[in-house]
Order: structure tokens, then C-alpha cells, then sequence
């Protein structure tokens, strides 16, 4: 039997699942207000600066006012003029960079006055800076606010209108204080977030290990009862959740216990009723043979006719016996240590073919596999016969070793078996020919591969048939079996 | 072919079974005699000792395995259990309980009558031997008289297991295969049950061995065979 290797696909169990959830879950809610808290912190620090630089800014503005609008025009007209560099001495004269610079601004801003399109600045703030749009609002006689990059710095600009001086002031504040509370607010917000997940992580770990303790409990128990210990029950439980579950769990495996019960006793019934009359006849069909040159040669051939019938009866019961219980929950090969080459030469010798060659590596010589001598002398007897039945016999037994794995096959010369029939041929009750209505009773009854096919399972190996290659036709009957433990048999061996 | 007069004693509660190798074993020329339960089996075999007891395991009231118990309880005399399944607990637990073979049926009685000769081969072998003493550790074993002394004690083995310390002993630390042991105690070809072999160097571990757990003479090599320490 051919099985497909599985296709390998990575998955993750129930549990990781669950952790995976958690964490995912944990971090999307983390991030969620941590995102929702830094918008909120945001709004609030910006909506605050905004408003305490407009309140500075009015202020400023009332300042300049009242400064300049008691100024006669001359005076001010001279203030324009002078270069800013060059501040006028004489007294009453005015000094717009003073006014400027003496005005409070604890957010640290800078400030500029444009009077009669002449831009004054204490700090060199200069016209360009301001974006077009405040200024032309400005300019309307309006007031507001815009955050734009000045020489490369974020800032909040806040200009309004001096309507009595037909002025322009500006302020620009940095927000670079802010950007950076508000940078360090969202790494804080972002380690947060990712401290929820790996703690959602945490828990769900921890709680699955909780959740699917029971879930690990019945897993343990099906294997114990898989193994074929129909004892096991779980421990009956007061959690609601999960008494139903364990009071399920135990019937069935008490039905299941019963129905094994039963059907190993009708097995065992019918092993006996079987064999019992077989006996009778066996016996005493013996004592005939034993007696046949008494016997006229009409009861000689009788006899001989009985006695072939009656061991071929006999096999096909003990295969229909030993497939039988190859469905029970107990059944397994009695291993032990067998050198292959020297089973092979027996299991040959004994056949109905003894005279097929065994071939192999004269350093596989000693090559051991662990198996059931009486099922694995079966496995090769069958393979001999279906050759004999179907290709007229084997035409060489042979094993070769590959890595941990040794392959006997089995070859003949015969038609071969159809690519369709490969995997179907070690079914039971399959029969080469069978589709086309053939019945050939001395053919048995096709128990014999599916015999083989069981108890190499049972030895952990695989049987496929192949083609056979190098030019010649015939079928190739491959069994594959783990090699024992053969490192070297140092003991010296009585022989 | 055998000495006259070899009395098997066969142990069945099917009445056509057991005229039917009651036939075969008398046409082989061995005298027969039948007990169709254990109780009566015990009450024959007290009457008049049998040179091999076949017992049926299936037996109806006490079943084979005590029979075969209570036997062994009385006597070394070479024990066949018949089993009507081949499943290993049937087959170790009639070895355990001190069967020296076992037959499923339906067997040939050509089988049956190889089998009695090899256990009577067996018995008659240890009788008119002319091996030497072997001394290994403080077991004695007197291959001619039969007997076997553990510091200064006389062991009380059955045939098969005195035969099976023989070989062993007949070469001190080679290792014999199951095969070997197989061939040359019960007269098996390569394809004998190993399980007769294991099931008996267990029973001779309970006697030779100070603790059986940890056997110091009749050592396992490697699951290939067996080997009395020297």
C-alpha cells in the first residue's frame, strides 16, 4: 500500500491560536486608546497653546496700541525712517525695537509689526515667514492663526489687525516644545500598546492552559483507550461546562468497551467453533492417511482428495481467523531481533518454491530487522504463492538496504499488474482477474495480500508492487521494513 | 519406533475430538488415556502417572491452565497444552502456568506425534547422558543424575528446563540464538515460537536465579538470544 506523504503545511494548535487571538485582540484595544488618548492629549495641548498665544497676541497688540497711538504722526513717521540698526537718541524720539522688545511674551515668540508696510521686528522675524493666506486675512482688518514651518521650524503664527494704527502684528511661536512632549507622549502611548499585547499574550497562554486542561485530560484518556486500556475513564467533574462532556465521554467508552467485549468473544466463539470440528477431521483424516495402503484405490484417492481439501479449508480459516483479528484494538507483532538473510533462506526453503535464489550484499549478511518470524515467514510465503499463481512462480527473493530502511523484493516474470490494480490488489477478497468474471477456486479466495499487507503494517513497514524495470517484464513486490539495531553483534554466538 | 507401554494422557471436553486423537495417537501405537474435565484429568493422573499429558485449555469447571498448575504442583512429566487460538496470552500464560509445548488446532496428528517424541527424546536424553559436571557460581549441575544444586540445594527443574540449562551451560558465554535453543531443546526448525524459549528461560531465571530481576547466570544478549554467565 502506497500512502501519499502527507503535504506538510505548517499549523498552529488550538492554543497558539487562542494566544495569537489574545494578543491580537489585547494589542488592537491597547493601540485603539493609546491612539484615541494621543489625539485627545493633542487636541487639548494644541487647542491650549493656541489659545494662550492669541490671548498673548491681543494683548501684545493692545500694547503696541496704546504705545503708538498717542504718537504724533511725525514722530512715528521718524521712527519709520531711521534704519533699524540705528536707533535715535534724542529724547521723545521713538524707538520701535524697545516697544517691541519690552512687550511679555512667555511662550517665547517672535514678534513683528508692519506699520504703513514697514515690517519692524525685536527679534528678525521677517514678513516673508508669514503665510500669504494670514496675511492677507491680517490685512483685511481679520485675526488668526496658522502653524507653518518658519526657517525650518514648526511654528504657530498668530497675527491680527491694529485697526487704529492701520497695523499688522504677527507673533510666531515655536512649537517645537510641544512636538516634542507630544513625540515622547506617543513612544509612551506606543510601548504601552505593545505591553497590552504581550500581556493579552501572557494571559491568553496562561488561560488556554487553563481552558483546555480538560480538553488535554480527554486527548490522554483516548489515547490510554487507543492503546487499548478500556479502563480509562475521566473523573467525573462538578463544573457544569464540563460534565456533560466527561458524562459522554465515559458512555461511549464504556459502549465501546462492552461492543469490543462482545465482538472479541463472538471472535473467540467462532475461532473455537471453527477449529473444533477441523480438529475432528484433522485427526482422523490422519489416521486414514496413515492407514491409506489399507485402503482400495478408490478410498486411496478419496482420501488424498479429503486430506488436500481439509488443509486447504484449514488455511482459509486461519486466514479468515488472522484477518479477523487484525481489527482488534490489541493486536501487534511480537518483536524481536531476526537476521534477515537467514529467515530469508528458511522462509524460502519452506515455501512451495524452495528452489528461488535469495540475493543480497554479502556485507547485508548479517543485517537484522526486528520482526514476528511466523508473520513475516506469512508476508514471504504469500508473496511466493501469489507469484506461483499468477506468474508462475518468483524468479529471485532479494533485499537491499537503504539508510534505516530494508527492502525486500520479490520478483517474476509474469504480465505484471495493472497500474489501475496496484493499491486495490492488497484490498481483501481482491482477485487478479476478478473484474472479468474469471473464478478460479485453486486461486484461494484473495485473502493472502491483504494478509501481507496487515502484518507489514503491523511491522511499521510498507508493500507496494512495481513494474520491473532493466528490460524484463514482471511484477516486483517490494516490502519495506526499519532496520533493527545492528550495530555490530560483538558476542560471540554458539552455533 | 518407541518403547511400549507410553501412556499420554489427553485432557478434552469435545467427545469427537477426543476419540478422533484418541484414534490417532493409539494408531500410532501410544496407549491413551482420556479425561473429558480437569477434575477427572487430576483423578487419572493420581490413579496412574501418563509419560505425557495433553491438556485442551477450553476445558469446562477448572480450566486448562489450573490443570496444568496442579500437574506441575506433582510432577516434571512433559505437559502439551492444546490452544484453539493462536493469541500470545493463551500461549504464555499455558507456558507460565508450566507447559513444556503447545499445539493450535487443528493440528496433523503426524505434529502431535512429532511433538510427544521430542519431549520423550527430551526426558530419555537426560537420563543416559555422559556429560561432565559443570560447576558455574554455586549452581552444580549433574547433567547425568539430572540434578541441579544451588549452594549445596537441589533445584526442582522440569525436563525442558533442566535441558534448556544444559545446552546453556554446555558452552558458558556463548550466546545461543532462540533458533539454536529452539532446535536443540524442543526439536523445532527455525520457524519454532520464540515465545517457548522466553517463556522458559523466565521459569529457570524463578529457580537458578538469587533475584530473577536481575538475572546473574542466564543473562538475555542484546534481545538475540541467551547465555549462562560464567
Amino acid at each position: 500500500m502506497i500512502r501519499p506523504a502527507l503535504s506538510r503545511r505548517p499549523h498552529f494548535g488550538l492554543r497558539a491560536r487562542i494566544t495569537f487571538i489574545y494578543a491580537l485582540g489585547a494589542l488592537l484595544v491597547a493601540g485603539a486608546v493609546a491612539f484615541a488618548s494621543f489625539a485627545l492629549v493633542q487636541r487639548v495641548l494644541l487647542e491650549d497653546f493656541e489659545e494662550a498665544a492669541r490671548a498673548q497676541l491681543y494683548r501684545n497688540a493692545r500694547q503696541v496700541r496704546s504705545n503708538l497711538q498717542n504718537q504724533s504722526v511725525e514722530v512715528i513717521q521718524a521712527a519709520l525712517a531711521a534704519p533699524e540698526e540705528d536707533v535715535p537718541e534724542e529724547a521723545g524720539a521713538l524707538d520701535l525695537g524697545d516697544i517691541l522688545g519690552n512687550l511679555l511674551k512667555p511662550n517665547g515668540a517672535d514678534d513683528l509689526l508692519v506699520l504703513q508696510n514697514e515690517p519692524r521686528s525685536s527679534r528678525g522675524l521677517e514678513l516673508r515667514s508669514i503665510p500669504s493666506s494670514l496675511e492677507s486675512l491680517v490685512k483685511q482688518g481679520g485675526a488668526g492663526q496658522q502653524r507653518a514651518i518658519v526657517e525650518g521650524q514648526p511654528k504657530l503664527v498668530s497675527g491680527t489687525y491694529i485697526a487704529q494704527l492701520d497695523a499688522e502684528y504677527y507673533e510666531a511661536a515655536s512649537l517645537e516644545t510641544l512636538q516634542s512632549t507630544l513625540d515622547q507622549l506617543g513612544f509612551t502611548l506606543i510601548a504601552v500598546a505593545l505591553a497590552g499585547g504581550v500581556a493579552g499574550a501572557a494571559l491568553g497562554y496562561y488561560s488556554t492552559r487553563r481552558a483546555l486542561q480538560p480538553v488535554v485530560r480527554v486527548s490522554n484518556a483516548a489515547q490510554a483507550i487507543a492503546t487499548g486500556d478500556f479502563r480509562t475513564r475521566l473523573d467525573p467533574t462538578v463544573d457544569p461546562d464540563l460534565a456533560p462532556l466527561t458524562a459522554s465521554f465515559n458512555d461511549m467508552v464504556g459502549a465501546l468497551e462492552a461492543r469490543i467485549q462482545r465482538d472479541e468473544r463472538f471472535a473467540s466463539d467462532v475461532s473455537h467453533e471453527l477449529r473444533s470440528p477441523l480438529m475432528t477431521l484433522a485427526a482422523s483424516v490422519g489416521v486414514l492417511e496413515h492407514r491409506r495402503e489399507e485402503l482400495s484405490d478408490q478410498a486411496q484417492q478419496a482420501v488424498d482428495l479429503l486430506g488436500k481439501d481439509l488443509r486447504r479449508f484449514t488455511r482459509l480459516v486461519e486466514d479468515l481467523l488472522e484477518i479477523s483479528r487484525m481489527d482488534g484494538v490489541d493486536i501487534h507483532a511480537d518483536l524481536a531481533p531476526v537476521v534477515l538473510a537467514e529467515f530469508l533462506h528458511f522462509a524460502v526453503q519452506q515455501s512451495r518454491t524452495p528452489e528461488v535464489p535469495v540475493l543480497y550484499d554479502q556485507a547485508d549478511a548479517g543485517l537484522i530487522v526486528m520482526a514476528e518470524k511466523r508473520r513475516l515467514a506469512q508476508v514471504i510465503h504469500n508473496l511466493l504463492d501469489n507469484a506461483l499463481k499468477y506468474a508462475g512462480g518468483a524468479t529471485s527473493v532479494s533485499f537491499s538496504r537503504t539508510g534505516d530502511l530494508v527492502r525486500i523484493a520479490i520478483d517474476d516474470n509474469g504480465p505484471g499488474v495493472p497500474a489501475v490494480d496496484r493499491e486495490r490488489i492488497f484490498d481483501r477478497f481482491t482477485r487478479a482477474g476478478a473484474d472479468a468474471g474469471r473464478r478460479d477456486v485453486a486461486k484461494g479466495v484473495g485473502l493472502g495480500l491483504s494478509l501481507v499487507a496487515e502484518h507489514v503494517r503491523l511491522h511499521e513497514g510498507r508493500v507496494w508492487v512495481t513494474d520491473r524495470t532493466r528490460g524484463t517484464t514482471g511484477a516486483r513486490f517490494v516490502v519495506e521494513l526499519p532496520v533493527g539495531d545492528s550495530t555490530g553483534v560483538d558476542e560471540e554466538m554458539a552455533i | 519406533m518407541h518403547a511400549v507401554g507410553t501412556r499420554i494422557l489427553t485432557v478434552e471436553d469435545d467427545e469427537r475430538i477426543r476419540q478422533a486423537v484418541k484414534l490417532a495417537l493409539e494408531d500410532e501405537g501410544w496407549d491413551v488415556d482420556e479425561a473429558d474435565t480437569g477434575e477427572v484429568a487430576l483423578e487419572r493422573f493420581r490413579d496412574r502417572a501418563a509419560d505425557v499429558v495433553l491438556i485442551d485449555i477450553m476445558l469446562p469447571g477448572m480450566d486448562g491452565f489450573e490443570v496444568c498448575r496442579s500437574i506441575r504442583r506433582q510432577s516434571d512429566v512433559p505437559i502439551i497444552m492444546v490452544t484453539a487460538r493462536n493469541d500470545t496470552h493463551d500461549v504464555v500464560a499455558g507456558l507460565e502456568a508450566g507447559a513444556d509445548d503447545y499445539l493450535t488446532k487443528p493440528f496433523a496428528p503426524k505434529e502431535l506425534s512429532a511433538r510427544i517424541r521430542a519431549m520423550l527424546r527430551r526426558v530419555r536424553s537426560s537420563d543416559g547422558g555422559s556429560m561432565e559436571r559443570i560447576s558455574i557460581g554455586d549452581l552444580e549441575i549433574s547433567p547425568d543424575e539430572g540434578a541441579v544444586m544451588k549452594a549445596g540445594k537441589e533445584l526442582h527443574l522440569t525436563k525442558t528446563e533442566f535441558k534448556l540449562l544444559v545446552e546453556l551451560a554446555s558452552q558458558p558465554g556463548k550466546v545461543f540464538s532462540r533458533e539454536v535453543l529452539l532446535e536443540r531443546v524442543w526439536g523445532y526448525d527455525y520457524f519454532g515460537d520464540g515465545r517457548l524459549v522466553d517463556v522458559h528461560v523466565r521459569r529457570l531465571r524463578t529457580k537458578v536465579e538469587t533475584d530473577p530481576a536481575s538475572p546473574r547466570y542466564v543473562v538475555t544478549s542484546r534481545g538475540l538470544g541467551y547465555k549462562l554467565q560464567p
